[in-house]
């Protein structure tokens, strides 16, 4: 008895000097003072798993000299990407993928859900925000040439990461499912369609009916909500792991190994709250000065009498579709693959090649322009297939016959007494 | 001959004669199948084309046959044995009357189809039938020229010549004939003013088939026009209960007497002109003296028609704003339909000069637009509170800023 008394109080006892230990570990004046003392058991398990160390090693890594605000931009695009995953989780909550709900469930994460209104607007322009980001951050990349050797493989991911944004705020805008979504989506798929080989294959699978339907927003809702988000977090793993294994791109004209800077934290970490901070605010303040308005429920049978565009990659694929057709989807869509290929090609010593800083400027000029251009088309009525007046009986112009229906009517004339032989 | 003998004949000098000889040899062989498929009908060797234009129609479909119009004998493959006997040819527009009223004015064969049998009667009755039975006039057009001679479709045939879309289209080809209506003294503008009027735009934009195109107002078969004393009556025929309305009021008694032309006073006829709500004054006074009691009756119906449309227009921008914000609209809209059928029934009693009513019904389409527009309202300060939140939000941010920025220069030294 007495042997299993002591053996007890040897256990807690050494429970006990454990505990203490963690605790004190756990009031350490450090970054991750809150986190392990809300977790007792965190002690335990950073005993095996040495995570303490690990993130005090890479907070205390030191960033080249260079790194400065312009580097931020990555940073503002993630955060605006979790921005996005976040509101987007929240609106999930109220939202309905389907025909007879969606436009339902909007207007009742507007006007009946508590901040519902801040949650939609912060992640409709979330969704405008993180596409100047992205283009912004690959425009520094491209510019600074930093998508060279080694780093190909980063500048690879970042643009296969363009693309999932993209897809991202296409698959989305499909979802408040009122006319304008609508119908700018079938205006798209229309397009879309003409597009030689792959066009309808693709165009009828994404709609999975005749035409834009229920079918069709729960294929976006899938891909926009499952597909893309996976897809995404790896293509995101990738990126920062390549980040970090190849470091920031040295700056231009540098030779040799440079100079180390501040460390992580606090410096950069404070700079990249500072920014986030303000971004942040920006987009609060965008989403409750100019709320996306919303249109009348879909309407299959009735085009809008025009479509108000709410997102800028429809303001600049409405002016290519407008001006230039499904080719000029195609044109464009050759010129981010000629950019994507860049570092295949590019392997001109010098950090800014003429013909390639040509390119870039053409790309983004052109992205600009159009974005301009499509602006001023955002209120432009549909321009998609109706139907002619032939098709419902309505003579063109007074006396004109539908169509020819065969002989005209007999001319006034003498019986014929012979035939037409 | 029989018809399977025909067709064994056929068949013979089709495979015996092979492309050198018979029909074949003059490049028939076509047309001798089209004889093959149809062994009676002898008709279609020389007139296929007819045929690909009757097969489309109703007569067709009907089991009518070429013979049953035109007579001769459909069995025969030679012209000369084809056109004896009844053959009547193409009859002249008179015979087509004739030939048309033979089937279509006997009750014993229309019974089937639920057709009436009035129509050579009406025909007969209308301006074109004066002309063309009684003057013997061919500038007037018979049943094929509206009908089509082949191609004879129902009315309800979209591709038809008479459905509702297409016949304005059909009158307007010899109305809008100026050397053909030169002859007459009728104007050929009356088909660009129907377009353009009410009802035009109702028929052809909206695709409301209520809305009368000519034969509305004229008749079909008994196709006249009006008489100054019968527009009311025309109009009334959709227009119920604004003529009921304009009946029992001083321009009704007016127009039964003859001294006014009915509706078209002030909509004239083709152009159905509306008349807008802030001209309805300035309309009473092309007859009536600006300062007689009349012409004041009609400034006071003014102001109440201009106060309910500014309201109803009020109310369905309130409803587009609170769609825009996001708000369930459907008991507002309902609120929306009532007021605008009160503002359409202004328009009765305004005929019959009600200006009592006219005021009721303009006071209640204020009322529930008041009600829309203060929901709006409420909506509207609803988001101005919403901008509220910048503030903590910006004096936040500003906050980290300038602490984060000293921090930083901290940090530096």
């Amino acid at each position: 008895m007495a042997s299993v008394i002591d053996r007890t109080r040897e256990v807690v006892s050494r429970w006990r000097r454990r505990f203490r230990a963690d605790l004190k570990a756990s009031t350490d004046a450090s970054f991750l003072t809150a986190p392990r003392f809300l977790g007792l058991l965190y002690g335990p398990i950073d005993r095996s798993l040495p995570i303490d160390e690990a993130l005090r090693k890479a907070l205390a890594r030191r960033l080249p000299a260079h790194v400065g605000w312009r580097h931020a931009l990555g940073g503002i695009a993630y955060l605006l990407f979790m921005v996005l995953v976040v509101t987007g989780v929240l609106l999930s909550l109220h939202y309905r993928p389907s025909s007879g709900e969606a436009y339902g469930s909007i207007q009742h994460i507007v006007t009946g859900v508590t901040f519902g209104w801040l949650v939609r607007d912060v992640h409709v322009w979330s969704a405008t925000l993180i596409v100047i980001v992205v283009l912004a951050h690959m425009a520094r990349v491209f510019f600074d040439g930093a998508y060279k050797p080694p780093r190909e493989t980063s500048w690879l991911i970042g643009l296969l990461l363009l693309f999932v944004v993209l897809a991202f705020g296409a698959s989305g805008y499909l979802l408040p499912w009122d006319q304008w979504a609508y119908w700018t989506v079938t205006e798209f798929l229309d397009t879309a369609e003409k597009l030689p080989v792959l066009g309808g294959v693709i165009v009828t699978a994404l709609t999975g009916d005749a035409f834009v339907s229920g079918a069709t927003l729960s294929r976006f809702f899938a891909i926009h909500v499952i597909i893309l988000p996976w897809i995404a977090f790896a293509l995101l793993l990738f990126h920062f792991r390549m980040i970090r294994t190849h470091g920031v791109a040295p700056p231009r004209g540098a030779t040799g190994s440079e100079a180390l800077g501040d460390p992580f934290f606090p410096h950069h970490l404070l700079r990249l709250f500072l920014v986030s901070v303000v971004v942040l605010a920006v987009v609060i303040t965008l989403a409750t000065l100019f709320p996306r308005p919303i249109g009348e429920p879909a309407s299959s049978v009735a085009p809008p009498s025009e479509l108000v565009s709410t997102w800028v990659v429809i303001d600049v694929t409405l002016a290519m579709v407008r001006f230039f057709g499904p080719w000029g989807i195609t044109l464009f869509a050759l010129l981010g693959l000629a950019m994507a290929l860049i570092p295949l090609f590019d392997r001109h010593p010098e950090r800014r090649h003429r013909p390639v800083i040509v390119l870039g400027i053409v790309f983004f000029a052109g992205f600009l322009v159009l974005w301009l251009v499509g602006h001023q088309l955002r209120f432009a009525a549909p321009d998609v297939r109706s139907v002619t007046p032939a098709e419902v009986g309505e003579p063109p112009e007074a006396g004109s016959p539908l169509r020819e229906l065969g002989p005209s009517p007999v001319q006034p004339g003498p019986a014929e007494s012979g035939g037409s032989q | 001959m029989t018809s399977g003998a025909l067709t064994a004949m056929v068949a013979i000098v089709a495979v015996v004669g092979g492309p050198r000889g018979g029909y074949a040899a003059t490049g028939q062989s076509a047309q001798l199948q089209a004889v093959q498929a149809d062994p009676v009908y002898g008709c279609v060797v020389c007139h296929a084309d007819m045929r690909r234009a009757f097969v489309e129609g109703i007569h067709s479909e009907r089991g009518i046959a070429c013979h049953d119009c035109h007579g001769g004998d459909p069995a025969a493959l030679e012209t000369a044995a084809a056109h004896t006997g009844d053959y009547v040819g193409t009859p002249d527009k008179i015979g087509i009357v004739q030939l048309c009223g033979s089937c279509h004015s006997d009750p014993d064969r229309m019974r089937q189809y639920g057709l009436q049998v009035g129509q050579v009667a009406e025909f007969r009755t209308s301006r074109h039938g004066q002309l063309l039975l009684g003057e013997r006039n061919t500038d007037a057009p018979t049943c094929t020229s509206c009908h089509d001679a082949h191609t004879i479709l129902t009315p309800d045939n979209a591709r038809s010549r008479v459905h509702p879309t297409n016949i304005s289209g059909t009158c307007a080809g010899c109305h809008q004939d100026e050397s053909l209506m030169a002859k007459y003294g009728l104007s050929t503008d009356q088909f660009d003013l129907y377009r353009a009027s009410a009802h035009g735009v109702g028929l052809f934009e909206r695709k409301n088939f209520a809305s009368p195109s000519c034969v509305g107002c004229h008749g079909s078969h008994a196709a006249m026009p009006p008489q100054v004393t019968e527009i009311a009556n025309v109009c009334g025929q959709c227009h119920v209960l604004v003529r009921k309305a304009f009946d029992a009021g001083p321009h009704g008694a007016a127009a039964r007497a003859g001294d006014l032309p009915g509706c078209t006073a002030c909509h004239s006829n083709h152009e159905t002109e509306r008349v807008a709500p802030d001209a309805v004054a300035e309309t009473c006074v092309e007859c009536h003296d600006p300062d007689s009691r009349a012409a004041q009756l009609g400034v006071e119906a003014e102001e109440l028609i201009v106060d309910a449309e500014r309201d109803l227009h009020a109310a369905d921008e309130a409803i587009e704003e609170l769609v825009a914000a996001g708000w369930q609209v459907s008991d507002l809209r309902f609120r929306y339909q009532t007021a605008l059928t009160d503002y359409l029934q202004i328009a009765e009693f305004q005929h019959g000069l009600d200006v009592e009513r006219v005021g009721d019904l303009s006071r209640r389409v204020g009322s529930i637009s008041r009600d829309i527009r203060a929901t709006a309202e409420g909506s509207a300060e609803r988001t101005w509170e919403h901008k509220l939140l910048l503030i903590p939000v910006w004096f936040l941010t500003l906050s980290a800023i300038v602490m984060g920025w000293f921090k930083l220069r901290r940090l530096k030294e």
